[in-house]
């Protein structure tokens, strides 16, 4: 039994420690926004926030995080950063089948609340785990530096 | 893979027709024996080619003079063991002569195996015979170029690194410490890639008597590790409980298997009983370290690194590690034992020889299975995703990440690595 | 893939269903124009409008409520709902196809909802394709019309119901904005107030569409409508959808292709907490657990025997040698123009040389799953995909049901790319499902979705040229050797042993050649499924033939756009495209060191466009893409933010698999299994993709897969400029190192 603060709210997960907390939040929590893409961290596909930081949740074993504060997608849009990223998202019209964007959104909130006025190297940096096979890539460039333009 | 329950599933069918058409009745409990002395000396893993029929040989060992092939041990009567008396099998392990009189190449640990009972090499034999399907294979030559696949000389090399002696008890110690230093000397030959060669391949050691013994040596490209008690690079840290752990699961709080000790664990010591693991685990501890003798002991500390990481654009190993394994190995490198492993701290990653590092990036590793049951996270490979300088950078991050004092690797060390046959046997 | 696969796909619909000859009839109107036209201008598929209101009421015509057509839906409240009878996969179709109905509906289009079409042919058929199909760009080259209509009739029949309450002449009033208005008498009533007296008029066999000057929608960047629940995780995919008591599925399809499960020993796994049940079909062993990874555990824990069967020992390169060995003989004939044999005789210079492309998996980020419930009361399938009919009565057959007693429930869907296009997958759940109580939600492993894709099939071209003192093509043949497709999908399209897509592009060149003799020789590699890839078609044609005339330029001494200017005589639209795209761009300027510009031009799916890059070849032989600039005339845009978007995806989705992508086989079975080692291009590596739109009166064009086409050639003639190394086997891969 793990105990997993998510959005705020705490769950009593049932369920082995080696479970990827990818898995709790999905199938057992029921929270579909954070996708699964690869299963092996390279993807970025699930995403997620464990104490501010960008990590992935396909190889975290839930024994790994009871305890700490986890931000999904859905509740990414209650921070500064969160806002106006999703904004900026839709200004520059960057999803196309949206399926890596929840991943893509989070990296580039925590990359926002990190550095405010991210560069091109820090913007490669932290979205170069984040694949997105429709291409998405030149407008997330642009988002971030349309969100860090508008500020937090 | 999982070839030695496969395998046990067949065998045993071979076993019931052998014995009912058999006239001479073979006791099945003698068999059993057998296979599980088999499945300690790890036959399958070097004598089974990739998905090659079990124990027909064919799988290529890479030998500085060049690769050998092993061959077919099956009981097939053309081309494996089937015409083999039990002596000539016993002097075929132990003394490195086939049957037809040739000598074996000491790519095959007989020099180990000289160590085992005459009890144990008949219940092996009756394995051999009776427990393992024929399979009609030839063998394939070796690759050593003339002169050097001369075979005569190994007569005098054995005469001079072969110790014709079986392994004989320590009184002074007590029957589990003796039953370890029996199978890792002996069978478990770990010597055999953890113990430095001299230049004629032999072994520099083959008991604790030598300093050598066990500490650490580079093949094909993996660097196994000193499994002596020195602190940093060795055992020193781990107790008789995590060594009999990871020798079960293949992985315990301070590492977990990688490369080619996963074949091990899959096809050898995951399925060691309890009472032989504690026996090596024993012995181990009580081998002293002699590599890090002018090495500070490790003391953990993650500050530097984590300030690496606020800036990783201006550290590219930071930045590489940020990208591609600070998802499982954390950065704190920490990892989440014994899922995924922590790489502060462990000897493998502070083996001042980088090639498992580097080998492991690249080829990453195959899936251990321990019990019956796959991991659940499994290393994967980087061989196309990062070059050599990139695969340095990273190494060169990591061997001084979290206060390891080691040297930095460069690009031309990778693509040595890089250049040979990823090999996961 | 155009008409082609289409048809084809109709026809592999091979579960007896009604519909079908509709799609016949439709085909048959369709392969009229063949010759590389594209059918531009269709009213309503081959039904009536009646007939439509009929059929849709037949699904479900809930009272007062005005349905028209099966694309809208108006309620008393005035709740505008729009039918999606395409789905979308990232290419912005669930904004453009509403763009077009509240064209002519007049409403705000950001007031409307929208809904995936159920499976159903008599509705949602696509006249290009002949079925309820997502791909090939056809989108909105088919619905163009129809669509617009759809919304006019619907608007009329609320004008005319507002006339009749006001006793005016319908003429006298118009729409705007979800109200009808009467100016003269001030009057004004919205649709929802109009919905009662609308849905009891005749629907009117003919509306007048507007002027395309007077669009006031269509042509402006609407801002997309699926996009803000992308946003913040509520989008559904299939991969989401969790009916209630939902059981997890994680499945191991037999390595090697063409094998079978022999045997499995589940003791193990069945001990594992969570693990439920392990289910068995012909080629494969599922585990069920109450989540993913208690499955994945248990299938960790099975000791499977498959029976490998006749491919174990098959690898890529006896794969490449059967495509070598056919390409001896000679093939089926796909374009006769002149005698390009003795046209060689009086060539002052030939150039012979082979093209090789990689069999390519498709790796969309949602990877493959599906959600399938059997039960007494029929079935249910819960996916997102590019053929509902076909998935639906694929399903029907395997449980011997009607068709009516299967529901799918379309999704979202996380990257296409034909690959949902297939219903391998479907099928598989089905077989997995009707072995368990309760729905079952099978998903693959990244490492299954990459193993057993269906992949684009690995092809083998040769290629010639004779050139005149002048440097001009006076001869050119090519053959083409590679799988079929298209005589898996639909054996009849496939006429005199040429499979039209396979040769698309490659028999219908854009330049003036006077000799011209292209052939295709139909190779399949043994048991490796081969399927549609983003392009298709004129992808592999494209970077063929556009490699190819790079090098007769470099052969005669001439600048390639000057070379291909020359030659485009027979096409303005792609020459005018390639002159806009080279004056955006830095042609001609000198290059640094290692630097190199590459161009090429492709026609097809009704879009002409052409592109130069701009790329750095380090020390190391890595590609650097420093610049990509596109011009595009695909006619007349819906939303040209969602075609440069298309574009830009394109292209990336075309460098990666030219600088990274390959699948190879050996021992019978995919090499590759994840993102690890099948590599996908990333932010890091992205260049800045400059699209250039040319305005255009013509009829709309497909957007989906043009970029991909081009780019291609593109690459590698700039890699060339580069280094003076011509690729002509692909991926790059290691190509350039030293
Ligand atoms: S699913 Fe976790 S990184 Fe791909
Ligand atoms: S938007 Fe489709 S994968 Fe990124």
């Amino acid at each position: 039994m793990a105990t997993l603060n998510i959005n705020g709210t705490t769950h009593q997960v049932d369920a082995p420690d080696d479970m990827p907390l990818l898995w709790a939040i999905r199938d057992i929590i029921g929270l579909t926004g954070t996708k699964f893409g690869c299963g092996i961290a390279q993807c970025g596909a699930c995403t997620i926030h464990v104490d501010g930081q960008a990590t992935r949740s396909c190889v975290l074993p839930i024994s790994a995080v009871s305890g700490k504060k986890i931000t999904t997608i859905e509740a990414v849009g209650e921070t500064a950063a969160g806002q106006s990223i999703q904004k900026a998202w839709l200004d520059q019209e960057v999803m196309q089948c949206g399926y890596c964007q929840s991943g893509q959104i989070m990296s580039a909130c925590a990359l926002l609340s990190q550095h405010p006025q991210p560069n091109d190297a820090q913007i490669d940096a932290a979205m170069s785990g984040n694949i997105c096979r429709c291409g998405t890539y030149p407008r997330i460039r642009a988002a971030i530096k349309l969100a860090a333009k508008e500020g937090v | 893979m999982n070839l030695a329950s496969g395998l046990m599933k067949l065998g045993l069918s071979v076993i019931t027709f052998t014995y009912s058409l058999s006239v001479f009745a073979v006791n099945l409990a003698e068999v059993k024996k057998g296979e599980y002395l088999a499945r300690v000396g790890d036959c399958i893993s070097c004598h089974t080619a990739p998905h090659g029929k079990p124990y027909a040989g064919g799988l290529p060992m890479l030998t500085p003079v060049g690769a050998i092939y092993t061959t077919n041990i099956t009981p097939d009567a053309e081309t494996g063991i089937g015409r083999y008396t039990e002596s000539e099998f016993a002097h075929a392990l132990r003394r490195g002569v086939a049957k037809d009189g040739h000598h074996l190449y000491p790519a095959m640990p007989y020099p180990s195996y000289a160590k085992v009972s005459d009890a144990d090499i008949h219940y092996l034999y009756l394995y051999f015979m009776h427990g393992v399907k024929p399979v009609r294979q030839s063998n394939k030559a070796s690759e050593i170029p003339w002169p050097l696949n001369y075979r005569f000389p190994l007569a005098v090399w054995n005469r001079i690194f072969l110790d014709k002696q079986t392994y004989q008890a320590d009184a002074s110690k007590d029957a589990s410490w003796n039953r370890g230093a029996y199978l890792v000397q002996g069978l478990g030959h770990c010597g055999a890639c953890h113990t430095p060669r001299g230049l004629a391949f032999q072994e520099k050691g083959l008991t604790h008597a030598s300093d050598h013994f066990l500490s650490g040596e580079t093949l094909e490209g993996w660097s196994a590790t000193n499994l002596r008690g020195d602190h940093n690079t060795g055992l020193g840290r781990w107790s008789e409980a995590d060594i009999l752990v990871y020798l079960k699961s293949g992985a315990n709080q301070h590492s977990s298997a990688f490369g080619t000790m996963t074949t091990v664990i899959n096809n050898s010591t995951e399925g060691m009983t309890t009472e032989d693991l504690s026996g090596i685990a024993t012995y181990l501890k009580t081998i002293k370290g002699t590599n890090d003798k002018h090495q500070k002991p490790y003391q953990y500390d993650p500050n530097a690194t984590q300030a690496q990481f606020k800036t990783v654009t201006s550290y590219p190993g930071a930045r590489l590690y940020q990208q591609y394994c600070v998802a499982c190995h954390g950065q704190d490198g920490k990892g989440v034992a014994p899922y995924l492993s922590p790489l502060a701290g462990n000897p493998a990653v502070m083996d001042p020889d980088p090639s498992s590092l580097i080998n492991v990036i690249l080829n990453g590793s195959p899936q251990l299975k321990a019990q019956g049951v796959a991991a659940p996270f499994n290393m994967p490979k980087f061989r196309h995703m990062l070059n050599d300088t990139e695969v340095a950078q990273l190494v060169s991050f990591m061997q001084t990440a979290w206060n390891h004092p080691l040297e930095a690797t460069s690009a031309q060390d990778v693509a040595k690595i890089r250049k040979l046959a990823p090999s996961a046997h | 893939m155009s008409q082609g696969l289409i048809q084809a796909l109709a026809d592999q619909y091979t579960v007896a269903n009604p519909p079908r000859r509709q799609f016949l009839k439709i085909a048959a109107s369709v392969s009229a124009t063949a010759a590389g036209g594209m059918v531009l201008s269709i009213s309503l598929p081959a039904l009536s409008q009646s007939k439509q209101t009929q059929a849709y009421s037949e699904l479900d015509n809930g009272k007062g409520v005005l349905a028209p057509n099966g694309f809208i839906r108006i309620d008393k409240t005035g709740e505008v709902t729009m039918i999606m009878p395409k789905v979308e996969m990232g290419q912005g179709v669930y904004t453009s196809i509403p763009m077009l109905l509240a064209e002519e509906l007049e409403v705000d289009l950001h007031t409307v909802k929208l809904e995936h079409a159920p499976p159903n042919e008599k509705l949602y058929a696509d006249a290009l394709l002949g079925a309820q199909v997502t791909g090939g760009s056809t989108s909105i080259r088919a619905l163009w019309e129809p669509m617009r209509q759809a919304g006019a009739v619907c608007r009329s029949l609320l004008v005319t119901a507002a006339a009749q309450k006001w006793k005016v002449a319908a003429a006298s009033c118009y729409a705007k904005s979800g109200v009808v208005y009467h100016d003269a008498s001030r009057r004004t009533l919205s649709y929802g107030a109009l919905v009662a007296a609308a849905s009891q008029l005749p629907v009117p066999k003919s509306v007048v569409l507007k002027d395309p000057k007077d669009f006031k929608l269509i042509g402006t960047s609407a801002k997309r409508l699926d996009t803000p629940d992308k946003a913040n995780g509520q989008a559904k995919f299939g991969i989401d959808a969790r009916p209630n008591n939902v059981k997890f599925a994680v499945i191991a399809t037999c390595p090697v292709f063409g094998g079978k499960l022999a045997s499995v020993d589940d003791s193990r796994a069945l001990t594992m907490p969570s693990v439920l049940q392990v289910v068995k079909v012909d080629n494969a062993v599922a585990v069920i657990g109450t989540n993913t990874w208690a499955a994945k555990r248990g299938l960790g824990a099975l000791e499977i025997t498959w029976d490998e069967g006749k491919s174990a020992a098959v690898n890529t390169r006896d794969l490449i040698q059967d495509l070598r060995e056919a390409a001896k003989k000679p093939g089926a004939v796909a374009k006769k123009t002149g005698n390009a044999a003795s046209a060689y005789k009086k060539a002052d210079k030939t150039l012979s040389v082979e093209y090789e492309q990689p069999f390519l998996a498709h790796a969309t980020m949602e990877p493959m799953n599906c959600t399938v419930e059997v039960s007494a009361f029929g079935c249910d399938i819960w996916v997102g995909t590019q053929i509902p009919t076909f998935a639906q009565g694929m399903a029907a057959k395997i449980l011997n049901m009607p068709v009516e007693k299967v529901r799918l429930h379309n999704f979202l869907i996380g990257g296409g790319f034909g690959r949902r296009l297939e219903f391998d997958g479907v099928v598989q759940a089905v077989k997995v499902a009707k072995q368990v109580k309760g729905p079952v939600k099978v998903i693959w492993t990244r490492e299954e979705d990459i193993q057993h894709d269906m992949f684009r099939p690995y092809y083998f071209d040769r290629i010639s040229a004779g050139l005149d003192a002048q440097g001009k093509p006076v001869a050119w043949s090519h053959r083409i050797v590679g799988s079929s497709i298209m005589a898996r999908f639909a054996p009849p399209l496939v006429k005199n042993g040429v499979d039209p897509d396979a040769v698309e592009v490659s028999a219908e060149l854009p330049y003036a050649l006077p000799n011209v003799y292209v052939d295709y020789v139909r190779v399949e590699p043994r048991d490796v499924p081969t399927a549609f890839w983003r392009g298709v078609g004129p992808t592999r044609g494209t970077f063929v033939v556009e490699s190819f005339i790079d090098e007769l330029a470099h052969l005669a001494h001439i600048d390639p756009v000057k070379y291909r200017l020359d030659l485009l005589s027979p096409s303005p639209r792609l020459k005018n495209a390639l002159q806009t795209a080279v004056s955006k761009s830095d042609w001609g300027k000198p290059l640094a060191k290692g630097q190199g510009r590459g161009v090429s031009v492709m026609h097809a799916f009704g879009t002409f466009l052409a592109m130069v890059v701009d790329v750095t070849v380090n020390d190391q032989g890595e590609v650097k893409i420093n610049r990509v600039v596109s011009a595009v005339d695909c006619g007349m845009t819906v939303n040209p933010d969602t075609v440069i978007a298309q574009i830009q995806g394109g292209v990336i989705f075309g460098l990666t698999a030219v600088l990274f992508n390959e699948i190879t086989i050996e021992h019978g079975r995919v090499q590759q299994t994840n993102f690890n080692d099948y590599r996908m291009l990333r932010m890091n590596e992205s260049p800045a993709i400059d699209v250039h739109l040319i305005k255009s009166a013509e009829a709309p064009g497909g957007i989906g897969e043009p970029g991909t086409a081009a780019i291609g050639a593109a690459l590698t003639n700039a890699v060339f400029s580069a280094t003076g190394k011509r690729i002509r086997k692909l991926p790059i891969g290691q190509q350039l190192k030293a």
